[in-house]
């Protein structure tokens, strides 16, 4: 910025001033006609140039025109003569940035070259804040070129089924997933349809009432529902959408599906499976029980064979008894397999829970009492008469009793002091809570599981395996819960939650 | 002197049955309920052979098995396993044990799974027995 081009026809005048501008501690290039002038400007490349109006040749006004067109950034300073206007407003009109009058004086020298210097200072700053702005603009187009790309890639590769469409609800977005689920191709669609062609109205309507002013309608929650594809096929999809709004303004809507077809195909099979499964636990189970049951049989009959051959009445009489007590365990299993295969519905009466509790516990006293197993009742006093199926209580109960006692009988700790405990307890709601607690043997969380799923027993010739599968179908009826906390070697407790109605309400 | 078996089973009715035909052939019918029962008897009454249930409450057969397989004065009597469980099921419940820290025992001289014919039952008794 210190170099400055001083173009005059008059040496004195260049020296004088170059003198004085040397001073100021610029460095000058003296030209002495406009020709030598512009070889220097282009030389040199000055940003402040001051030129005499008047010379022979090429003046003031042409000088100016001809730097201008090289370099319109450069500032020049034109000298004039006194009282020259016409030529002033010439050399305005080419863009002279100022001008001083002749005779040149220092100050008004110094104070010409200080608003030029001024000048250029903003140019610059100008022109680097213009750069700066076009870089950061290019570098925003290309982020939101990229992201456009990112977005458009996103709704392409989507497994999602993508349809948008804008403020008339006609389908400006519908990707390849949506393809696949409608089958509709991309040119059937785009800027063709509108949802209330594409969508069943189930899921247009909302869209509908959106764009016909219901504000109330923002998003449409993730739901089941069915599309008819193109080939007429009913898809099952779950579907969401959201109405697009800026500053309360409809832009347009957005729904996204997807395509239910495998994961129904897949949970078809599932059951499948497990059906199957369950089939075979069953075959097997029973097949197990009537094994031991068939044992018992084969044992009575040679029993009463030998009785005969040996005419030994005593052996006769054992041999039948034990055919019998099989026909019994026979009957027993059939009885629990059919209560388990059957619907029963629960048959409510008025009946008093604590009474039946008691009389389970009667019931599996002497066995108890055969074996060193204490039976403890807890019984809650506040229950009086309800409203319940006491069938269900009772058979529920009795079977829970006589595994817990089964339980203590099968624990291999002989130094346990075994005891069953029956506890009753109201709860709110309208719920009588059943415990039964033992401290016998315990089950390993895999038994745990098992439990009331399959036709299972731990207890050999003692049970048919279907005991608390009829339990949980019986407590499942009577809209009830059963849950089993247990731990191998400290006991298990069944917790039986079973609603009732009051009897009073009657 | 006709040689002794012991039959232990906590169903009376298999037991009945093993007793009979131990009678039938000739042999001294044992009995007892659960295994806790059969360790006393058999420590008291050194028999020739043990039909052994494995599904007992109390003791259970598994249980008496491997204490008498690991006992020197005891691991000489024969066993037969008569059960209501299949053979894979019990070998692998030994194997399972024996992976726990216990100490491998040997296999049963047989195994035989319920439902069994009288006859069977007899001439394996005579087949162990030798």
């Amino acid at each position: 910025m210190n170099k400055i081009l001083l173009i005059d026809d008059e040496p004195d005048i260049v020296r004088v001033l170059g003198i004085s501008l040397k001073a100021d501690g610029y460095e000058v290039i003296p030209a002495l006609s406009g020709a030598e002038g512009l070889e220097a400007f282009a030389r040199e490349k000055p940003q402040i140039v001051i030129t005499d109006i008047k010379m022979p040749g090429m003046d003031g006004i042409e000088v100016l025109g001809k730097i201008k067109d090289l370099d319109p950034d450069t500032e020049v300073i034109i000298i004039t003569g006194h009282g020259d206007i016409d030529n002033t407003i010439e050399a305005l009109k080419y863009g002279a940035s100022d001008f001083i009058n002749k005779p040149v004086r220092d100050e008004a020298l110094s104070i010409a070259l200080k608003r030029a210097r001024e000048k250029l200072e903003i140019k610059q700053k100008l022109k680097e804040y213009t750069t700066d702005l076009e870089k950061k603009i290019e570098a925003a187009t290309a982020e939101l070129r990229r992201q456009t790309s990112f977005q458009t890639k996103l709704i392409r590769s989507s497994n999602d089924g993508i349809v948008a469409t804008d403020q008339d609800l006609k389908v400006v977005i519908y990707n390849p997933g949506a393809q696949r689920i409608f089958g509709y191709s991309q040119s059937e669609v785009l800027y063709k349809m509108t949802v209330a062609q594409l969508f069943p109205a189930e899921i247009a309507n909302p869209f509908r009432a959106a764009r016909a002013g219901d504000s109330s309608i923002k998003d449409i929650a993730w739901q089941q529902t069915e599309i008819l594809a193109k080939n007429g096929e009913s898809i099952p999809v779950k579907f969401s959408g959201s109405i697009l709004r800026e500053n309360d303004i409809d832009m347009g809507t957005v729904a996204f599906f997807q395509d239910l077809r495998e994961i129904k195909r897949l949970e078809k099979e599932l059951l499948q499976a497990e059906r199957l499964a369950a089939v075979g636990q069953t075959v097997a189970g029973l097949a197990h029980g009537i094994k031991n049951i068939l044992h018992g049989l084969k044992g009575g009959s040679y029993l009463v064979d030998v009785g005969i051959k040996n005419n030994d009445t005593a052996k006769l009489t054992k041999g039948w008894a034990m055919v019998k007590r099989n026909i019994d365990r026979t009957s027993n299993l059939v009885m629990d397999l059919l209560s388990y295969s059957k619907e029963r519905e629960p048959e409510y009466e008025t009946c008093r829970p604590n009474e039946i509790a008691a009389d389970v516990c009667e019931l599996v006293q002497a066995k108890a009492q055969e074996n060193d197993v204490t039976i403890i009742r807890e019984f809650d006093d506040s229950i009086g008469e309800v409203i319940m199926d006491p069938r269900t209580i009772h058979e529920v109960l009795l079977n829970l009793m006589s595994n817990a006692v089964d339980a203590c009988l099968f624990d291999e700790d002989t130094t346990k002091q075994w005891r069953v405990k029956l506890k009753t307890a109201r709860e709110q709601d309208n719920i009588i809570r059943f415990e039964v607690e033992d401290n016998g043997a315990g089950m390993s969380e895999e038994i745990q599981h098992q439990l009331f799923t399959s036709f299972f027993s731990t207890k050999g010739h003692r049970g048919t395996g279907l005991g608390l599968m009829v339990s949980r179908k019986m407590i499942e009826e009577h809209q009830g819960t059963i849950e089993v906390q247990s731990q191998p070697g400290k006991g298990t407790v069944f917790t039986v939650r079973l609603p009732f109605q009051s009897a009073d309400s009657q | 002197m006709s040689k002794k078996v012991l039959v232990v089973d906590d169903d009376p009715d298999v037991r009945l049955f093993s007793v009979t035909v131990l009678e039938e052939n000739g042999y001294l019918p044992l009995e007892a309920a659960n295994g806790e029962e059969g360790l006393k008897m058999v420590k008291a009454e050194k028999p020739d052979l043990i039909i052994l249930d494995v599904l007992m409450p109390r003791q259970s057969g598994i249980r008496l098995y491997r204490e008498m397989k690991t006992d020197k004065a005891l691991k000489d009597i024969p066993i037969i396993i008569l059960s209501g469980i299949a053979k894979k099921t019990f070998l692998r419940s030994q194997k399972a044990m024996t992976e726990f820290g216990g100490k491998p025992v040997p296999e049963p001289e047989v195994y035989l799974e319920k439902p069994v014919e009288p006859e069977e039952l007899a001439e394996t008794i005579k087949k162990v027995m030798g």
